[in-house]
């Protein structure tokens, strides 16, 4: 909507608009219409050593199944946060950044994993 | 054979997806203008809070004080809606939006046991799309729609309930009260009444000729219906007071935006009409399109919910709808089916009378100026006039505790801390 595309001019047609190749879509490559991602954004600058900054947009597949050594949104005693995924014992553990790591329960819950990073100012 | 989807609490579980700390609380959602309550927790419910009751009165009652409340957020209901229907359409073949909240899917023809599709079906949308449902099976759509229903009065957790054989719906049926059936109004549970059938094993029991002569058409259809003869195919349904959907497959695939623009506006259209047969307005809008889901050709589907300046005028309806159709269309694909369903609906009387602005949109053409200023002459000014530009939510409602459009806008994201 709003976009000029060439063909809804009031003088005549443009000649380029067969020719127009539309602008690189980054929602597109994200392929942010699968309905398990969610973009969220992070705050805090904890997870620095894991290349992720204040202020950048992560990319979460809720659809995605958990990987240890993952970086994951958690819902840990009613706070949405960034942890890290480890199996043991054939249970998942989550490990915040502050704190020790927890299993997996009612109130310790995997919410989405972490697949991409976007990060609008470098 | 169908299986009915239902989100619990839609619009509570749409909050609760986002918030943790609204788990396992009472919780509702108050209807435009933070009046009334539109959507319960299973706690609130506990609590004694009903549909429909006024918030400004329930707020003050000392045994609710400890219930939360979110404004409504279409928005939000919609894009979630959109990812519930898209888990779906990946697990079955055949999908069928009924509302924002409930969806029917088409098992004929499927393998496999129903009940143990339909858990996974349940799993998959509770992990992907974050909403917690109830799945009710049955050989037609009133029967699938009761045992939804039945389904997500038993609180054991299955949240599954097959009525697809009559052993298991001659045990049902005595239990069930009219009232709970799809299709049947209060007027001819009362009609029923006075001949002595209360439950829907005596109403299945009834001679059709008896039915005929005591209920209408519609009554007619429900008792086949729950007899297990299919009235209702796919695609129709009774209509439902919460939404007003107008979709249609088309008979030859459309290729070009005019030719979309066009069904769009007559979904809308028709949408309008229905709209204000009942004396109600919209205040939110979906708006779908997709391709075909069978064969080979390349596939999209993309849908968008927004709000819109409370209506029911076709004008602004039309072009709410169509701008929204602009903003989905993608060039290059054979679009199958298309739809316009209006959300948010309430009578006409409710809405705050005098300022809800009507906003000018300056790249309206002289033509629909010149077509809006003769309806208006004619039925009265504001019968028509043109709507605000999609996606804008600013009018004069009060939203006092609005949550943010988390998976639409970029300034509303979820923050996770790090």
């Amino acid at each position: 909507m709003g976009s000029y595309q060439g063909d809804d001019t009031t003088g005549f047609q443009s000649p380029a608009q067969d020719y127009v190749e539309p602008v690189i879509d980054l929602a597109q490559l994200l392929d942010l219409r699968r309905p398990g991602l969610y973009p969220v954004r992070v705050v805090g600058h904890e997870l620095r050593a894991r290349g992720i900054h204040a202020g950048d947009i992560l990319i979460a597949n809720a659809a995605a199944e958990p990987t240890s050594g993952k970086v994951c949104v958690a819902f840990l005693h009613g706070e949405v946060i960034l942890a890290t995924l480890n199996l043991k014992d054939d249970a998942w553990w989550l490990t915040p950044s502050k704190g020790s790591p927890l299993p997996v329960c009612d109130d310790v819950e995997i919410w989405a994993i972490i697949s991409a990073l976007v990060r609008m100012r470098v | 054979m169908f299986a009915l989807i239902d989100g619990n609490s839609f619009y509570c579980s749409c909050e609760r997806a986002f918030d943790p700390t609204l788990r396992d609380k009472p919780l509702v959602v108050l209807s435009n203008n933070d009046g009334c309550v539109i959507a319960r927790t299973q706690e609130a419910k506990e609590l004694g809070l009903k549909m429909g009751d006024p918030w400004h009165i329930a707020s003050k009652k000392p045994e609710l004080k400890s219930v939360l409340w979110k404004s409504s957020n279409y928005v939000l209901y919609g894009d979630m809606s959109r990812r519930v229907f898209d888990v779906l359409s990946s697990m079955v073949p055949r999908v069928e939006p009924y509302s924002i909240d409930e969806m029917f899917m088409d098992y004929t023809g499927l393998e496999g046991d129903m009940t143990e599709r339909s858990v996974a079906i349940r799993a998959a949308v509770r992990q992907i799309a974050k909403i917690p449902t109830c799945v009710g099976i049955g050989p037609t759509k009133t029967i699938a729609k009761l045992a939804n229903k039945l389904a997500k009065a038993d609180r054991s957790g299955v949240g599954v309930l097959d009525l697809s054989t009559a052993e298991a719906r001659r045990e049902f049926y005595p239990c069930v009260e009219l009232g709970d059936v799809w299709g049947l109004g209060r007027a001819s549970v009362a009609k029923l009444a006075k001949l002595g059938i209360d439950n829907v094993a005596s109403f299945v029991s009834m001679e059709p000729d008896l039915v005929r002569e005591t209920l209408t058409v519609t009554g007619q259809r429900t008792h086949a219906e729950l007899r297990g003869v299919q009235c209702f195919t796919f695609t129709d349904a009774p209509s439902s007071r919460k939404s007003i959907a107008c979709t249609r497959s088309f008979g030859r695939a459309i290729t070009s935006f005019d030719d979309m623009r066009e069904a769009v506006a007559t979904y809308a259209a028709r949408a309008a009409e229905k709209l204000r047969r009942f004396g109600m307005k919209a205040g939110a809008m979906q708006v779908f399109m997709r391709t075909n889901e069978f064969n080979d050709d390349p596939k999209y589907s993309n849908s968008v919910t927004f709000e819109i300046e409370p209506s029911a005028d076709s004008f602004a309806l039309i072009g709410a709808a169509t701008r929204a159709a602009r903003s989905m269309w993608r060039e290059g694909f054979r679009y199958f089916k298309a739809g316009v369903i209006l959300i948010d609906l309430y009578q006409a009387a409710e809405l705050p009378v005098g300022d809800l602005f009507a906003s000018r949109d300056p790249e309206k053409s002289k033509a629909l100026m010149t077509a809006l200023d003769a309806i208006n002459g004619r039925f009265g000014r504001g019968a028509a006039r043109p709507s605000i530009l999609a996606g804008r939510a600013d009018w004069s409602m009060r939203r006092g505790n609005l949550s943010p459009c988390y998976t639409t806008r970029i300034d509303d994201l979820l923050t996770v801390r790090s």
